[in-house]
Parts: C-alpha cells; sequence; structure tokens
C-alpha cells in the first residue's frame, strides 16, 4: 500500500468526472455553429437553448457522480483553487491568446494554442497526464501550430478552434469516464448503498 | 529477540490496511461521503462501515448522518488527532522503510 497511490485514487475520483466535460463541449460547439451560423444554429435562439440544455446535463451529470462515485469536499489550499485557478487561465488564455496571435499577426489558430495550454496544465496538476489527454490535446496544440490558418478577423479560425476545442473536451472526457470506472468499478458491479448512515 | 525500539513501535489502530487506506484517502481531503471512501479504497460496506465505527470510537475522525436529496448520507472528516496520527503512521513507515535498507544482510550468499 502506497501513500501517493491512495492519495492519487482521491484525486482521480473526483477529476476524472469525465461526463461532466460534455456539456461543455456541446456549448463551445453551438457557440462556434452559431458564430458560423451554420445549418438551424443560424437562429438566435439556438445557442441560449443549448447553454441551457447543457447546464441540464451538468447538473444530471454531476448527480449521478455523486450517487455512484460518492462526495467529497476537497482541501482548502492548492488541490481546492486548482479549478477556479484553471478557470481564470482558461479565460485570460482564451481572451489574450487570439489577441496576442492577431497583433503579432501569425497565421496561427490562438483559441487551440490557449485550450490545449491550460488543459494540459489541468490534467498535469490534478491526475497526471494520460496518454489519451497527451494524444488529444497535443494535436489540438500541434494542430493549431500549424501556419495555415487565415487572419481571425476574417476568417471562421476562432470559430473552427472552438468547434475543434469542444470535440476535444466531448472525447476526453468519454475517454476519463471510462479510466474512472476502469480504476473505481462500474456502477453495477458494487453496491454502494450508504449503509453505515442506518447504524 | 531484540526488542524493538519504543520510538519504532507502529501505531497497530492505524496500521490495519483498511483503516490505513480510509485515513490517508481522507488526509488528501476534507472529508468525503461513505460512497467516495467505498470507491476510493475498494473495501466492502461491510467492513467500510466496521472500520469507520471503530475510528470514531477512537477520536480519529469524525461521522456526520445527514440526508442529501432525501437520502441518507454519511459523511467522514478527520479530527486533528487523526491527522497527526496518520501522518506520523507514514514518517514512520518511511523511518522503517530506511532502516530495513540500511541494516546489514544478516545471511549473505
Amino acid at each position: 500500500m502506497e501513500r501517493k497511490q491512495l492519495e492519487a485514487a482521491a484525486a482521480s475520483n473526483h477529476y476524472l468526472r469525465g461526463l461532466l466535460a460534455i456539456p461543455f463541449g456541446m456549448v463551445l460547439i453551438a457557440s462556434g455553429l452559431g458564430n458560423m451560423e451554420w445549418g438551424p444554429f443560424r437562429e438566435l435562439w439556438t445557442v441560449p437553448v443549448a447553454i441551457v440544455l447543457a447546464g441540464g446535463l451538468y447538473l444530471l451529470g454531476v448527480r449521478y457522480y455523486n450517487d455512484h462515485y460518492g462526495r467529497v469536499t476537497l482541501r482548502t489550499g492548492r488541490m481546492r483553487n486548482i479549478p477556479t485557478l484553471a478557470t481564470i487561465g482558461a479565460v485570460a488564455m482564451m481572451i489574450g491568446g487570439p489577441i496576442l496571435v492577431q497583433a503579432l499577426d501569425l497565421p496561427l489558430n490562438g483559441f487551440g494554442i490557449a485550450w490545449a495550454t491550460v488543459a494540459l496544465g489541468f490534467y498535469a496538476v490534478t491526475v497526471g497526464l494520460r496518454l489519451h489527454h497527451v494524444v488529444i490535446w497535443g494535436a489540438v496544440l500541434v494542430a493549431s501550430l500549424v501556419p495555415l490558418w487565415g487572419d481571425p478577423s476574417t476568417s471562421d479560425t476562432p470559430n473552427i478552434g472552438l468547434l475543434i476545442i469542444g470535440a476535444a473536451a466531448i472525447v476526453t472526457g468519454l475517454l476519463d469516464h471510462r479510466l474512472l470506472v476502469r480504476t473505481f468499478g462500474s456502477p453495477a458491479d458494487v453496491d454502494l448503498e450508504d449503509s453505515h448512515a442506518a447504524t | 529477540m531484540p526488542q524493538p525500539k519504543d520510538d519504532l513501535i507502529l501505531d497497530r489502530l492505524i496500521h490495519e490496511p483498511g483503516r490505513l487506506a480510509i485515513m490517508t484517502v481522507l488526509s488528501s481531503v476534507q472529508a468525503a461521503d461513505f460512497v467516495f471512501l467505498q470507491r476510493t479504497t475498494g473495501l466492502t460496506k461491510g467492513n467500510l462501515s466496521s472500520h469507520l465505527t471503530k475510528l470514531e470510537e477512537a477520536g480519529l475522525v469524525t461521522i456526520e448522518k445527514r440526508f442529501v436529496l432525501k437520502k441518507p448520507n454519511t459523511n467522514v472528516a478527520l479530527t486533528p488527532e487523526g491527522m497527526r496520527r496518520v501522518t506520523d503512521h507514514w514518517h514512520q513507515l518511511e523511518r522503517l522503510k530506511t532502516l530495513s535498507e540500511t541494516l546489514p544482510d544478516p545471511d549473505p550468499a
């Protein structure tokens, strides 16, 4: 029995709840398609509806994980601040990255670079980078750095970036969930009733 | 048979693998519920419940029984004493490991 393994197990059980990333990816894809006025997303109301739908799915996901994998309150300090810091970093990079790329007139995808960097940093600090994190977000980073992207102010570069990031978030979430189930068992294979509550 | 040094004696309450797993997981979080502990330690619900009772009786954990969304929920947290004991225990295990690595082989081939 290793101390680090047990402590890492607690972090994995919390941070590998990948189905929660699916609504997030849906919002990014809906935003990208809305900006591009693609198909039904050219209607203005579709994006807010997609956001509300994603919020509902997120709450269902939280309930599913709480019921089947338990509730945890993270310790104040580094681990608890990670999601907040990641959100601040993501917002800063999402705004700053594309502005920097545009200001320097580089043919890169600033959104892709920003999100891939934040995602790789987030997974490295919380659960340690797994193969699928490196492959998926590494591919997004490399694709964003290929100097073939057009001027973000006149092309669909930012929106295509949103579609790619949304798809990457969904696939990563599904693989994280698969890893969670393989590590801690599927909802069906253990008797998880809170028996101590009755004692 | 040589007697162990007093300062190398292990805490028998915590040294039991199931209880050590529970205490270590709890030391890395502020609080966790019964299902989270069951998933993370891999213990059966009967074993987990029994270990939690022993740890609570020893004053190493606090157990709060509550209802969340109309379902019974047991929330568990380490007490300051529990945190100190599990930290000391892992420190003691590290010392024993280091000591065993520095001892000469009693039966060199």
